[in-house]
């Protein structure tokens, strides 16, 4: 039963239980400490999955509304990409990044930071700047929606990340620490059992040895014709007694 | 006289132009192409029509861009068809047109150019019909200052550069200020060389011309609104011709809202319609009402060069055909996109030519 | 991790020619010091190496937090794009002019299906 599982390597002794013994009941507490972080993770896990979900679809419909205001520019100004490709400097339109905790995760919340800009303003002057201008619009826009799914799905491989940690975590103390500690538990105690059973028997042994040798030398008292004999007797009995009682203790204990 | 004398050298191309122009898409043609529901549906309308199947050799799935590449194409065939026919002074005259484009290409090169870009894959970006031999002499140019002087050389665009702009304004200037002023040249020199066309082309043309003038300043005007653009260089850019030429341009260079620009505007009867429903929504929403104006601009440059084929004798015919193939390969492209795109509740805003 | 995303406020992108050019109206576009830019135009003559490689180097790029691509041109690198699990810069497959948004190539979307499907 002991030799069954793996067990730590250490001596079986009354103290090593005890260490044992606190090092489970931590690995318990981590364990469904662990169990809820994961729980709550996984909670808002699906959540955002959801939102995912739903924010792909939205993207599809707001980038198609986007492209079409690109195709009115075109309509109206014809081929502008050339032009506004090399007028491309600094980014007007940039992102910020926040902190959210959930559970303890720190999950990264980017926020547009859009300094007004007059890049393109000039673009279509003669001809086709207020599609233009209705194009960058609805480009700003799709780009906001585009910027909120990045938040989700970045912290959406975060979590999936920190939940697949937390999982093998709650998984390995659960398949493995637990099964080794109360292992080695077991082990100690049969262990610190046959000890005491050897100790018992010892006991014994030296008991029948010192009835024996009594026996022995009362007969020779007896020969002799000694009082005291019936008074060491008891004495030693109730020590005997004593010894047992204590360790039936530690066997229950 | 000159209807007298118009045959000898003309007649032939007015002919041919003429037959082109019966070959423009019709109400009922955009009735089917709007019907379609895939590219290659409307592929299959379009064969039905003088465009032939222009477009059977290419690879599916089409792009609108190659619809609206080869519709393009054939435009430049005919348009190549009828130059190479051309006598003085039609010849100088559709030469002409072609400036408007080919100032359209040198400020492209120009961008590149500033932003030291390999110019040479530029040159297929170029508008076909703004293509002239010297062009690829542009892209050796390294610099501004090379790039100034090669326009100066080369390009018969030499007279509206030398004039409204230095070497240093090129690098200096928002690209589209330098596009404007140029362009803003070209106008008034075309205008020029129309009137001493002499009547019945210079009636005609000046129509035209002041009409593009005019839609030029407004737009600049309506623009530039909240932009660095400073007033008195928006007055510059003001084409020095068309019907709002004077008193309009300097009351546009001064406008600062939309109002004012529609005060201006409905001085002259014609305009007056481009403003209707705009007047009350001058701040946030008016994004509906401008790019309405800018369709509404789009239906009177239609309407204007219908009007130039009734007339006889005249080059206007050519200039016109132009510009309404142009926009016909713009209805194409529109409804194209409607359907690759999958937005039919658009589909209708194209502005039918016949 | 918290610390370089603080770096991280551009937006980079891969894609067509149009979605690229709405998205620099928007003002993403960004050229920094070394002439650099935060966007590659893919046409239909870009070779799939120069793709990779622009990938790369956007991923590795440490401005940038979100990588926009058009799920076409992602189509072309997708053994690429699937196995990238960083969380920075994000990925984003974005859909284009001509090819409409096809949730069941996105990668990210492959994941979450397969998370709710067990």
């Amino acid at each position: 039963m002991s030799g069954s599982g793996a067990r730590e390597n250490i001596f079986a002794t009354r103290m090593a239980l005890t260490n044992t013994k606190l090092r489970l009941k931590g690995a318990q507490t981590g364990h469904s400490l662990l169990a809820k972080k994961r729980d709550a993770l996984t909670t808002r896990f699906r959540a955002i999955l959801r939102k995912v979900d739903e924010a792909k679809r939205k993207m599809g419909r707001v980038m198609q509304l986007a492209s079409f205001s690109m195709a009115e520019v075109t309509y109206a100004t014809g081929d502008i990409s050339y032009l506004v490709q090399e007028q491309a400097k600094q980014a007007t339109f940039r992102v910020k990044t926040k902190q959210e905790n959930v559970s303890g995760v720190v999950l990264p919340a980017f926020e547009v930071d859009r300094v007004p800009g007059s890049d393109f303003n000039l673009t279509g002057l003669g001809r086709g700047g207020q599609q233009v201008l209705k194009a960058k619009e609805t480009y700003a826009k799709a780009i906001e929606t585009l910027v909120e799914l990045a938040s989700l799905q970045t912290a959406f491989t975060i979590l999936d990340e920190v939940i697949r940690a937390t999982n093998r975590r709650v998984n390995a103390i659960e398949h493995v620490v637990m099964p080794r500690l109360e292992n080695t538990i077991k082990y100690i105690m049969s262990e610190l059992d046959e000890m005491d059973r050897e100790e018992f028997f010892r006991l014994k042994k030296v008991q029948g040895k010192k009835k024996r040798d009594t026996a022995a030398r009362q007969l020779e008292e007896a020969a002799k014709g000694a009082p005291d004999e019936e008074a060491i007797f008891t004495a030693d009995d109730s020590a005997a007694t004593d010894l047992l009682s204590s360790k039936d203790d530690d066997v229950i204990f | 006289m000159e209807a007298l004398l118009f045959n000898v050298d003309s007649g032939f191309l007015e002919a041919i132009v003429r037959g082109y122009k019966a070959g423009i898409l019709s109400q009922s043609h955009y009735a089917n192409l709007t019907q379609c529901e895939s590219l290659e549906d409307f592929r299959t309308q379009l064969s039905a029509t003088d465009y032939g199947n222009f477009l059977a050799n290419e690879p599916l799935p089409l792009s609108t861009s190659t619809i609206a590449d080869r519709a393009t194409g054939i435009l430049v065939d005919q348009f190549n068809y009828i130059r190479t026919n051309a006598v003085a002074p039609l010849s100088k005259f559709l030469e002409y047109i072609t400036y408007g484009y080919m100032i359209d290409n040198v400020v492209l090169l120009i961008t590149g150019t500033l932003h030291e870009r390999d110019t040479h894959e530029l040159l297929e970006r170029c508008h076909p019909l703004g293509v002239f031999d010297t062009m690829p002499a542009l892209c050796v140019a390294t610099n501004v200052e090379e790039l100034y002087q090669s326009v100066l050389v080369e390009t018969p665009l030499a007279p509206y550069f030398r004039d409204c702009l230095s070497a240093s304004d090129l690098d200096d200037l928002n690209i589209e200020i330098i596009r404007n002023t140029v362009y803003k040249a070209y106008l008034e020199d075309f205008h020029h060389f129309c009137s001493s066309l002499g009547s019945p082309t210079s009636d005609v043309m000046q129509r035209l011309l002041s009409f593009e003038a005019d839609r030029r300043t407004v737009n600049i005007t309506i623009n530039s609104f909240g932009t660095e653009l400073s007033k008195e260089q928006r007055a510059k850019l003001f084409p020095a011709i068309g019907r709002l030429f004077p008193e309009g341009n300097n009351q546009l260079a001064k406008a600062d809202d939309i109002d004012q620009v529609r005060v201006v505007c409905e001085n002259i009867s014609e305009y007056r319609s481009f403003f209707d429903g705009a007047s009350s929504s001058a701040n946030g929403e008016s994004h509906g009402t401008m790019s309405q104006l800018e369709d509404r601009f789009f239906n009177m440059e239609v309407h204007l060069n219908k009007q130039s084929f009734l007339q006889q004798f005249q080059y206007g015919v050519f200039y016109s055909y132009m510009k309404l193939k142009e926009q016909e390969i713009r209805n194409l492209t529109w409804i194209a996109e409607c359907i690759a795109q999958d937005a039919k509740d658009r589909i209708q805003d194209f502005i039918p030519i016949f | 991790m918290a610390t370089s995303a603080k770096e991280r406020n551009l937006i980079a992108v891969i894609g067509d020619e149009d979605s690229i050019t709405g998205l620099l109206l928007a003002g993403v576009g960004h050229i920094n010091e070394q002439q650099k830019k935060n966007f590659l135009i893919v046409d239909a003559k870009t070779q799939v190496s120069t793709i990779e490689a622009a990938f790369q180097e956007f991923t590795e790029r440490k401005d940038i937090a979100i990588l926009l691509i058009n799920q076409h041109v992602a189509e072309k690198i997708r053994p690429t794009v699937d196995k990238y699990q960083q969380a920075f810069p994000a990925l984003l497959e974005i859909p284009s002019k001509d090819h409409p948004y096809d949730p069941s190539k996105d990668s990210v979307l492959k994941r979450v299906q397969k998370l709710f499907g067990d």
